[in-house]
């Protein structure tokens, strides 16, 4: 049986098997390849392709892989992106060299080491009140150069239907642009200090992501399998913030703003959020997730993959799973083939997984490494896989 | 309750719940009714923030709560460290802290520090982006008992083998304990690096580091 990358996908996210297990590499930061590994791809695989970023945005550091590498990696989606307004990218294209990047809600990056930029700028560091958070200049979400391209991109890889639609717009993440606001431990003091001005900042962010995802999802139409969003909710050891503040602070903004998405496209809701999230996967389910990443087996209990099979495999589909704190940076090709094995023994069977590197395949990690991932996708993710551990 | 212990009790209370206005409050008024300095520390800042540590290794309070408490006990700290120096009130060691260069998290360091401080040990931050030269400085110049280097990264936490081998090099490796910290860390990363110890969390970091210099 062989299906093509959509179908495959499609069966993945339907919890059915299908010929082999999708791969997910590319198309969004959180799945993608730093520049510098994936120039070293390129090099070993002889391909020849520009240096080109996400979101037409260097100081990411995010390639955007071109065509052939894509499917030299087996990539089983194609991403559609946003971008920030002409007139930012403009103003960043031009500003003098080194200085910060500023985007279009005021917060930016400041470049500590050549070519190493890193979320510094934060507009509303000192804010406190609800006052404020209504005073602020907050970007307009209606200008169309921001998804003047989605429709057009979107459409050519529908009528292609080779591939599955991914489509990511940047961050349009609640209380991860509260920390680009304020920055992240000032953000997380106001939640427990100023909770009024905390919940308004965040209801004020949601609501400025919704006027962006009503456009970006009225450009894509049906021309969309997955949208992704997120928020990075755990630490290596937890979650940042207790089960009890989450739901009664964050969880109705995310909720709401899912139903939002819901109800404006048919596409799952694949959701990212680091660290150890393993106490709020019942809440995630709840609110309509569908796809849950990256599956950070580094983190408290998330390396517990068969309880995370066997409580929610039947409702959530896993995409992640590959370790990018040890495995893919310093193991070898072979412990990153049986590591890609384990996972997939024990998410793959009735579907319900892709594989994908836990976040981004950072600048320490061996470009062999990365085609040891993907080719044992190939080797060992073929169907059907026994369950790890059967006979 | 005596007055006094009713003071105490309050500060305890107000680092406890991250009250930064009041906890400066209540110092003040414990120096204003000749409380000394050290009682206001070890009697009430210092146990209110084990309080905190327990109950994060517990998971009973999560980071906001964390933090807000070690930002209530760094402002009173502002006012009793002073106080303390002056008195010639000898700490149980200094502390050389730093993330590492090419890396600017330092939520978790922030936490280490207060909660070292906090333990009675005099923390000298170096901050984020710390080139490995300025770790070798530091310790050449301030001579700490122990240095703990921060990454976030596993691309940055390359700069932990780096630097103990500038801190080698410079001939300084036997006078100090090295601690490593941050997401990516481990035993495998500190046995690879050549490190002495790691901490997962801020409250564990203070056991480490009594560990590490053989203090109870």
């Amino acid at each position: 049986m062989t299906m093509t990358p959509r179908e495959r996908v499609l069966a993945a996210v339907s919890h059915e098997e299908s010929d082999r297990v999708p791969i997910v590499v590319g198309v969004s930061n959180a799945t993608g390849i730093k520049m510098k590994p994936y120039r070293e791809l390129k090099r070993l695989l002889g391909i020849e392709a520009d240096d080109e970023y996400l979101y037409g945005w260097p100081e990411l550091g995010t390639a955007a892989l071109d065509e052939e590498t894509l499917v030299r990696l087996g990539s089983d989606v194609r991403g559609v992106l946003d971008l920030e307004p002409a007139f930012v990218l403009e103003r960043n294209a031009t500003r003098p060299p080194h200085a910060d990047y500023i985007n279009s809600w005021g917060s930016g990056a400041t470049e500590i080491r050549p070519g190493e930029w890193f979320p510094m700028v934060c507009p509303m560091a000192s804010a406190t009140t609800v006052q404020e958070v209504e005073d602020y200049p907050w970007p307009d979400m209606d200008d169309p150069t921001r998804v003047a391209h989605v429709a057009t991109e979107a459409a050519r890889l529908a009528a292609e239907n080779r591939y599955a639609i991914m489509a990511t717009p940047w961050l349009l993440f609640p209380l991860e642009r509260a920390f680009a606001m304020q920055g992240m431990d000032t953000f997380l003091m106001n939640l427990a200090l100023h909770p009024d001005f905390a919940e308004a900042l965040l209801w004020k962010i949601q609501e400025r992501c919704k006027v962006l995802m009503g456009h970006f999802l009225a450009a894509l139409g049906d021309n969309v399998d997955i949208i992704k969003i997120g928020d990075d909710l755990g630490t290596q050891e937890s979650l940042m913030m207790s089960p009890a503040m989450y739901r009664r602070i964050l969880k109705p903004i995310h909720a709401d703003y899912i139903r939002f998405i819901r109800e404006r496209t048919k596409a799952k809701v694949f959701f990212h959020t680091d660290g150890d999230v393993f106490p709020l996967i019942d809440d995630f389910v709840e609110m309509g997730i569908d796809i849950l990443n990256p599956i950070q087996t580094s983190a408290g209990k998330m390396s517990n993959l068969e309880e995370l099979k066997a409580r929610w495999g039947d409702r959530l589909t896993f995409c992640g799973g590959v370790d990018t704190h040890r495995i893919l940076p310093t193991g070898t090709p072979d412990e990153v083939r049986a590591e890609v094995r384990r996972v997939i023994e024990i998410l793959g069977p009735g579907g319900g997984y892709m594989v994908s590197s836990v976040h981004t395949v950072m600048d320490d990690v061996p470009a062999e490494n990365i085609l040891a991932m993907v080719d044992a996708v190939e080797e060992y993710g073929t169907y059907p896989i026994a369950r790890r551990g059967s006979a | 309750m005596t007055d006094r212990e009713e003071l105490l009790d309050e500060l305890y209370g107000f680092v406890l719940s991250g009250d930064v206005d009041q906890a400066v409050g209540a110092t003040q008024k414990g120096l204003r009714s000749d409380i000394e300095p050290t009682a206001l520390l070890f009697d009430a800042m210092i146990p209110a923030l084990e309080e905190v540590g327990r109950r994060f290794e517990t998971g009973e309070v999560f980071l906001p709560e964390m933090l807000i408490a070690a930002n209530a006990m760094q402002g009173a700290m502002t006012i009793i460290r002073p106080l303390i120096v002056a008195a010639g009130i000898e700490t149980i060691g200094r502390f050389v802290m730093g993330t590492v260069a090419g890396d600017i998290h330092d939520v978790g360091k922030k936490l280490c520090n207060v909660m070292l401080e906090g333990a009675g040990f005099e923390v000298i931050d170096l901050g984020i982006n710390v080139p490995g030269q300025a770790f070798v400085d530091a310790i050449r110049e301030v001579q700490p008992d122990v240095v703990g280097m921060s990454a976030f990264l596993t691309t940055t936490a390359l700069e932990f083998a780096r630097n103990i081998e500038l801190i080698e090099e410079a001939g300084l490796r036997d006078q100090v304990k090295i601690l490593i910290g941050g997401a990516p860390v481990d035993q495998v990363m500190v046995d690879s690096v050549g490190a002495d110890g790691f901490a997962p969390d801020a409250s564990s970091a203070v056991r480490m580091t009594k560990t590490v210099m053989g203090i109870s």
